[in-house]
């Protein structure tokens, strides 16, 4: 009989990749307040207690205003980008592209560290605002790529045709650009949202006294007590990342059908 | 059939540089009110990008073009008198049918009701009546270029530009849309510059055509001119099919170039039939594939004939191609023979012998 190594190989990857996922839910609905098998028994109290808790409920509010305004200023700056690289030539166009794609690779604590470093001697004090700062950095290389397939694949004649039908450059933009590069905009909205709301080193670095979602979670895990509510919490986030990245890939999806591209895959 | 003789677009001297690159490189020429006119090249010669200096979207480096008499300088693509049918058509795939054809009349003052019977009218008069609630990025590629056509010709442009608007088409519907255009274009009497690369469809469609090579208008003139007289050599080349044969300028009397020409001997032929030699010495000369006539037995040549053996056949129904060298030459010519009941296809190696005429010849330095 033949061995179906690949589909093996498939299966275990899959297991190794989201088995951990699945624990979270397991124990947040778990009534005991050690992480341990056997399961005691169902409960809701971890998601109750996480429901009172103020700390917790300040560090939502500053990981949600921190998420929508980085996804927002990357969002903005990515399409500025994405329109230079797609229908402008200018020289060293490759270089200044290629250092705004730069975090992508650059190791986060060495933007976190340098950062801090260049806000101390500004004399700015740390808040949410200074993550925020942090966040656009490391978004917007995101928001970049995403935006120049949506700008790259829209087919300049259209804009051009605008143009000549007596629209002027900016009601062309409004009229054509805009909803043809919207799903790519959405798109690039729930990413960056998604990418800031779970960053942790440049929010533990930059943030001062004010915690965030994910620098919150790590404070707690040095109370035992508090590990199952940070189960629950885990879970609601889990399920939040793939309702944002569903809807995220819907409108990818809708915008190629809409606009009869080939579809290439996207970044699902 | 043009309403207006007057000059619609003027184009003085114009030069394009694309950063070092020399696109175009002087162009002068008028194109009249109400014609059909065409420019044709092969790939890279200039000629979307002369079109596109007509639509504004392109600036020129120095020269000068002239729409309706008015200096075209400063005015920017969407204030001018020019509408424009893209490659790609450029169909918004985002709107309907209807919005794609009525975008033009956003900034119109009439009422919304006008409005909605003009777009219906444009879409009747390119066949697409009823159509106008689909959604644009459902339509064929016929149907997209008809949405084009209707959307630019909704603003009664004083010029229409189309860059090779059927050159994504199959052949069946491109021939047809062909037909469709030159009855359009007649209809509207507004003035049609086409770009192509097809001379085929240049010589059917346009009243004069500019053949471009490298940024340069080579010759202009009109379908059956260009066909019968072309200036040089390339343009013959380019256009249809030619036969060369070398040749010496031997002399001038009476008016008319005398020619020794291999193959054919002794020729005299008038100055028009020289359009681009003024002195003796080595040349060529040109003869179209029909202007030569394979006799058969019996057969008398009105004019001149040559004798020679068939090398090639190639038939194709109500055409037969033969290949034939006529004697003294070292290639063949092409001749094209229409087929006619009764009278049977000669075979390879036949002696036979080719009636020519002076009168057909071209003259090419
Ligand atoms: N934006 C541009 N920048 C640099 N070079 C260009 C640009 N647009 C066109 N060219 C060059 O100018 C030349 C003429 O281009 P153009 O598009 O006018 O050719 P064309 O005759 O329309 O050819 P085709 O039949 O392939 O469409 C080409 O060699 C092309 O590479
Ligand atoms: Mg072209």
């Amino acid at each position: 009989m033949k061995i179906p190594f690949l589909r093996l190989y498939a299966m275990a990857y899959l297991l190794f990749l989201y088995a951990p996922i699945l624990l979270l839910p397991l124990f947040a609905f778990n009534d005991a307040t050690v992480i341990s098998f056997p399961l005691k028994g169902f409960t809701t109290q971890w998601f109750a207690q996480m429901a009172e808790n103020e700390a917790l409920r300040k560090a939502t509010l500053n990981s949600l205003l921190i998420a929508t305004s980085s996804a927002v200023m990357a969002t903005a700056l990515g399409m500025f980008v994405a329109r230079a690289a797609t229908r402008f030539r200018f020289p060293g166009k490759g270089g200044v592209v290629g250092f705004i794609m730069l975090p992508l690779v650059l190791p986060e604590i060495i933007v976190s560290v340098s950062l801090l470093v260049v806000l101390l001697q500004l004399g700015v004090s740390l808040s949410a605002f200074t993550v925020i700062l942090g966040h656009v950095l490391i978004c917007t290389p995101y928001a970049a790529a995403i935006l120049n397939t949506s700008f790259g694949a829209l087919d300049r004649s259209l804009e051009e045709a605008a143009y000549d039908l007596g629209e002027t450059k900016f009601s062309t933009f409004r009229l054509i650009t805009l909803p043809l590069v919207m799903p790519g905009i959405i798109s690039s909205l729930l990413i960056s949202f998604t990418i800031s709301l779970d960053e942790f080193i440049i929010a533990f670095f930059l943030a001062g006294a004010e915690p965030t979602l994910p620098t919150y979670i790590f404070s707690q895990l040095r109370f035992p007590k508090g590990i199952p509510m940070i189960m629950a919490l885990g879970t609601v986030l889990v399920a939040m990342s793939v309702l944002l990245l569903t809807i995220a890939e819907y409108f990818r999806r809708r915008g190629v059908a809409r606009t009869g591209i080939k579809d290439t895959g996207g970044f699902l | 059939m043009s309403t207006s003789r007057a000059t619609m677009i003027e184009f003085d001297n114009v030069h394009k540089y694309y950063g070092d690159y020399h696109a175009l490189r002087g162009i002068s020429a008028r194109i009249n009110g109400g014609e059909f006119f065409s420019l044709l090249g092969p790939s890279g010669c200039g000629k979307t990008t002369l079109l596109r200096t007509i639509a504004g979207f392109e600036d020129i480096s120095s020269g000068a073009v002239m729409i309706d008499g008015r200096h075209m300088e400063n005015v920017p693509a969407n204030k001018r008198p020019t509408n424009m049918v893209f490659q790609s058509y450029a169909i918004f795939p985002h709107l309907s049918v209807a919005e794609n054809v009525g975008f033009g009349l956003r900034r119109d003052p009439r009422s919304r009701a006008e409005k909605a019977r003009a777009v219906e009218e444009a879409l009747e008069m390119v066949g697409l009546k009823g159509y106008g609630a689909r959604a644009a990025h459902a339509l064929s590629g016929g149907q997209r270029q008809r949405v084009a056509l209707a959307r630019a010709l909704i603003l009664k442009p004083k010029v229409l530009l189309l860059d090779e608007p059927l050159s994504a088409l199959d052949r069946k519907i491109r021939e047809q849309m062909q037909v469709e255009l030159i009855k359009l274009q007649r209809e509207v009497g507004i003035t049609f510059v086409l770009v192509t690369h097809d001379q085929e469809e240049a010589l059917v469609m346009s009243d004069r055509i500019a053949v471009m090579f490298e940024g340069e208008i080579a010759q202009l003139a009109d379908p059956e001119t260009l066909y019968r007289r072309p200036n040089s050599r390339r343009v013959a080349e380019f256009i249809g099919v030619m036969n060369f044969l070398p040749c010496q300028v031997t002399g001038e009397a009476g008016g008319h170039i005398q020619l020794e020409v291999a193959g054919l001997g002794q020729v005299e032929i008038e100055p028009a039939q020289a359009p681009g030699v003024t002195r003796g010495g080595p040349a060529s000369v040109g003869m179209r594939p029909e202007t030569l006539t394979i006799l058969y037995e019996g057969q008398q040549a009105g004019g001149r004939e040559a004798p020679g053996v068939v090398e090639e056949v190639v038939y194709y129904g109500d055409m037969t191609y033969y290949d034939v060298r006529l004697d003294g030459l070292d290639h063949s010519v092409r001749i094209s023979m229409r087929n006619v009941f009764g009278r049977p296809v000669l075979d390879i190696g036949t002696r036979t012998r080719v009636a020519w005429s002076p009168g057909a010849l071209v003259l090419f330095r």
